[in-house]
């Protein structure tokens, strides 16, 4: 259908309006890259010179490369848990009522809104009263909580999008309840499972606020090495792990949009 | 089906969880009402001296600003949101369609440090913009971005903006698009069609993320602390100098009180007012 | 089934439901929705438990029994194909289930597959099978286990009407071939009178009548099942005798005899409401002729046959629609035309006059 000019004005408009928001959005990953590659330490645009340096020393960084595998070691540990939990969860909140269902799901939801200085601030005064020293359990202990809330919604989105004949097909032929979860539930709700562990993991291997008030010195996550640096030094070796960070997190999530189609797990895409 | 086989199993394990949330904000609020015994990590007696301080006109201002600013990058989160949420969800071809899901994602999962060092880079004396504007001989000098409320909600509507788009989204998406289809055959043209068809049917999701923008933007503290540097103090920066620099956990707690009783009642507000408005939508 | 109820909250889904399915039989269960026909099925399987009543299969009590353990097959009205399995995973799955070795596993796969001919497709995806192939994987794997009953619940819906007729067919054919007891829930009379050994036609929760095709469609005991199955006039009579087991109607000058059933109590000289098929009627030779008169209002071509609706002020509806071959010069008159119609049968069913006259008239 031929468009008239004014549509066609339009159509222009609103595309460039998108364009700025997008060139907004993207704006600041392509400074720090231009920053990152930077010849120099003190900040120019464009760049004089250009060079790998600051990539090399931010690898080598000690703090950076400490921050990097307690991050690993919190993250693994927080996001499994919090996925076989939250799963869990999901699933009585599904099919299940009991007492309590929605106040449970309010309070496992609440981190959403509860600022996490509060929740960093509230478990390190639970581990100081309890004795616990500041170790890797309390951050986990933490992070755990924090991320629940996406694991639940994404489990929970998964689920709903079963057709529930499927398990009472299951049923008709024979298969008792373990075996329909075995057989038939958990292979469909994969993806779901899936994405809502690679959420956790990046939400809780970037989280800064909280992690600044639980970890210590050696349990100390790399957004709050990051942090320490940024406070004292000016070179760009921050830019370069955040071009890492950048790259990295980019491929992470167009993997799992590619496999695990991200906009269904957002509840974004169309209805029909 | 009436028997429930798993139910303890599923169950118990996010119950530890909730109990384990619970303790840590009992924790706080405990903490609130004792005194603060400075130059020790343990705090004293039973006091409402805490909360007496917050009168003080200084943390009042504290707490103004913060709304203000959660206000600000919540309007303009919308404003800029709102379109690209649209043509994430009208866009035709796949792999664009693709790249701005990730686009707009990809922020969110950042981190608050690695974002808000991007935008120091971008608004320092020595930065992009400056640099920019600099050589192209729009202004002599550079211009103070930093430090200032302006670059603190530049930043935070980047941060929260990824969170506004999904919701956003998600309401557009469940819109049927044969309802603007459905204007533009009774004459409509698509701006009208838009403002009167698809711009109300999506109040719940623009209520929803400009709410949950708000309680986000609350929480955000990396971002006011060193693009505010001290200049720029939301509550989340004042609870960190407290329990930090001084050590007075007791009145940080209670900032931290304030300031979830502050959020919970600016949300109800916002509900509240909300409410009239929900009839326009849907349902 | 015996005395089975079952309600949700305030409504009542089901009432007292009694009904015995012999071996082998193809029992439908027929109705408008909201009739209680689903629920009754998900009561067989054992998706809902009854609140009164008990379910026996094969003399075996199986009320207390949860769905895996009661030997049923279902094929679902979306198939309920599991999309992450592949056609032999499918049809397999409730041998699995029941711990068949895998070797005759899979020589019973390939028996069920040509059964429903579609031998040869193990290997697909049901996302990769049109919608016909689907529900005959579906039906294979609802037989494969050889189940004590086979429900199903409005399996034809989906498909297109030539697809269902053939469909229809075969499922009936493999029905009988392997003698298997069936229900069959559907809401489309034509269906339920082509396919079933029995119906029971259901409404509001209650089983109006269980008979045979014939029975429930020329001997309806109600004017609901009357009204449900085919199409029907309705004009006013007199009773002119009550015999034993029949009475006579009079309908203008004619005589017709209908049965005494529905009509209980009645007395000779009372009216009552005679109950026609359109096929029992016919254009009288000359206007005075005919039972009744009345004028053309308008003909419906349906290929075979024309449906020809004529105002007549004897009928409840002010309309009685007769069905003619198309090659009748009546089905060309024009509207306006004024006519006799006679009844071409001795037999009809009347029921008690109904007082009020408001009834949904015929299409159109």
């Amino acid at each position: 259908m031929p468009k008239s000019l004014s549509q066609r004005l339009l159509l222009l408009a609103a595309n460039l309006v998108v364009l700025a928001i997008v060139g907004f959005l993207v704006l600041p990953a392509f400074v720090v890259a231009l920053a990152a590659f930077n010849g120099r330490a003190i900040l120019s645009f464009p760049p004089d010179t250009w060079s790998w340096r600051w990539f090399a020393k931010a690898i080598a960084y000690e703090d950076f490369r400490a921050g990097f595998h307690n991050g690993l070691i919190v993250t693994g540990w927080a996001s499994t848990i919090a996925l076989m939990v939250g799963a869990a969860f999901a699933f009585a909140l599904d099919r299940y009522q009991f007492r309590f269902k929605r106040t449970l799901e309010a309070v496992l939801l609440s981190p959403l809104i509860v600022p996490h200085f509060t929740v960093g601030l509230g478990f390190l005064i639970v581990a100081a009263q309890l004795g616990f020293a500041r170790g890797f359990a309390v951050v986990v202990a933490c992070h755990v909580v924090l991320v629940l809330p996406f694991v639940l919604r994404s489990v929970y989105i998964s689920l709903r999008n079963i057709d529930p004949r499927l398990e009472l097909a299951a049923a008709s032929l024979g298969a008792p309840p373990h075996r329909v979860l075995a057989t038939i539930t958990l292979p469909l709700l994969l993806p779901g499972l899936v994405s809502g562990w690679l959420f956790a993991a990046i939400l809780s291997f970037n989280e800064f606020t909280a992690s600044l008030f639980v970890t210590a010195q050696r349990t100390q996550t790399l957004p709050v090495a990051m942090y320490n640096y940024v406070r004292e030094y000016a070179d760009p070796s921050m830019a370069a792990v955040s071009v890492i960070y950048i790259v990295v997190t980019a491929v992470l999530l167009t993997f799992a949009n590619a496999f695990l189609g991200l906009g269904k797990v957002l509840n974004v895409e169309h209805a029909r | 089906m009436t028997d429930r086989p798993f139910l303890r199993t599923f169950v118990s394990p996010a119950a530890l969880c909730a109990l384990a949330f619970v303790a840590a904000l009992a924790a706080v609020m405990q903490y609130s009402v004792r005194a603060y015994v400075p130059g020790s990590l343990e705090p004293g007696g039973l006091t409402l001296a805490n909360f007496a301080a917050l009168l003080k006109p200084l943390y009042g201002r504290v707490f103004l600003d913060t709304v203000w600013i959660c206000f600000l990058t919540a309007f303009w989160t919308l404003i800029v949101g709102y379109p690209l949420a649209y043509a994430l969800v009208h866009a035709r071809n796949v792999a664009l369609k693709s790249a701005i899901l990730v686009i707009s994602v990809t922020p969110l999962f950042l981190g608050e440090v690695v974002r808000t060092y991007s935008w120091i880079v971008v608004l320092g004396n020595n930065g992009f913009v400056n640099s920019m504007l600099l050589k192209a001989g729009v202004i002599a000098q550079p211009m103070q971005l930093m430090f200032t409320r302006f670059g603190v909600v530049i930043a935070l509507v980047h941060v929260t903006l990824p969170v506004m788009v999904i919701m956003l989204a998600a309401a557009l998406a469940h819109i049927d698009p044969d309802y603007e289809r459905a204007a533009e055959s009774l004459g409509a043209g698509p701006i009208r069609a838009f403002l009167t068809v698809t711009l109300p049917l999506s109040l719940p999701g623009i209520i929803a993320g400009v709410t949950t923008s708000f309680a986000w933007t609350f929480s955000a503290f990396a971002t006011p602390q060193l693009i505010g540097g001290g200049q720029v103090n939301m509550v989340s920066n004042l609870v960190y100098q407290l329990g930090f620099a001084s050590f007075n956990f007791p009145f940080a707690a209670s900032l931290s009180v304030a300031g979830l009783v502050l959020t919970f009642a600016v949300l109800a507000l916002l509900r509240a007012a909300a409410r009239p408005l929900e009839r326009i939508g849907p349902n | 089934m015996n005395d089975v109820s079952k309600r949700f909250g305030e409504t009542v889904a089901v009432a007292a439901a009694s009904l015995l399915v012999r071996r082998g039989e193809l029992v439908t269960l027929l109705g408008p929705s909201g009739c209680g026909k689903t629920t009754l099925l998900n009561l067989v399987a054992g998706f809902l438990a009854p609140d009164t009543g008990t379910i026996a299969l094969d003399g075996e009590d199986v009320t207390p029994l949860p769905t895996y353990r009661r030997g049923i097959g279902m094929m679902f009205q979306n198939y309920a194909l599991f999309p992450h399995m592949n056609v032999a995973a499918n049809i397999g799955y409730g041998l699995k289930m029941r711990g068949t070795p895998k070797p005759e596993i899979r020589r019973r796969v390939a028996e069920a597959l040509d059964l429903v001919k579609l031998a040869g497709l193990q290997e697909r995806k049901p996302r990769q099978l049109s919608g016909g192939q689907q529900q005959r994987v579906a039906l294979a794997r609802a037989l494969v286990i050889r189940p004590k009953v086979l429900l199903l619940d409005e399996p034809f819906s989906a498909l297109d009407r030539n697809l269902r007729a053939s469909m229809q067919v075969e499922v009936r054919e493999i029905q009988r071939k392997l003698g298997v007891t069936t229900i069959f829930v559907t809401h489309d009379q034509s269906e339920a009178l082509s396919l079933s050994d029995r119906i029971a036609v259901l409404s509001e929760g209650r089983i109006r009548q269980l008979g045979t095709p014939d029975e429930v469609y020329c001997r309806p005991v109600d004017r609901f099942v009357a009204s449900f199955i085919g199409d029907g006039n309705i004009l006013r009579g007199r009773i002119d005798r009550i015999g034993g087991a029949t009475a006579t109607v009079a309908l203008g000058h004619a005589r017709l005899s209908v049965p005494r059933g529905p009509l209980a109590g009645a007395e000779a000289g009372e009216a009552v409401d005679l109950f026609l098929r359109p096929e029992n009627l016919r254009v009288a030779d000359n206007t005075a002729a005919g039972a009744v008169q009345g004028s053309v209002a308008t003909q419906i071509y349906q290929g075979d046959h024309v449906d020809l609706y004529v105002d007549v002020p004897e009928a409840q509806t002010g309309r009685v629609l007769l069905r003619l071959p198309g090659s009748d010069p009546m089905a060309r008159c024009p509207a306006g035309t004024r006519l006799g119609i006679a009844v071409a049968a001795a037999e009809a069913v009347a029921f008690p006059a109904a007082m009020d006259a408001g009834r949904a008239p015929l299409r159109p």
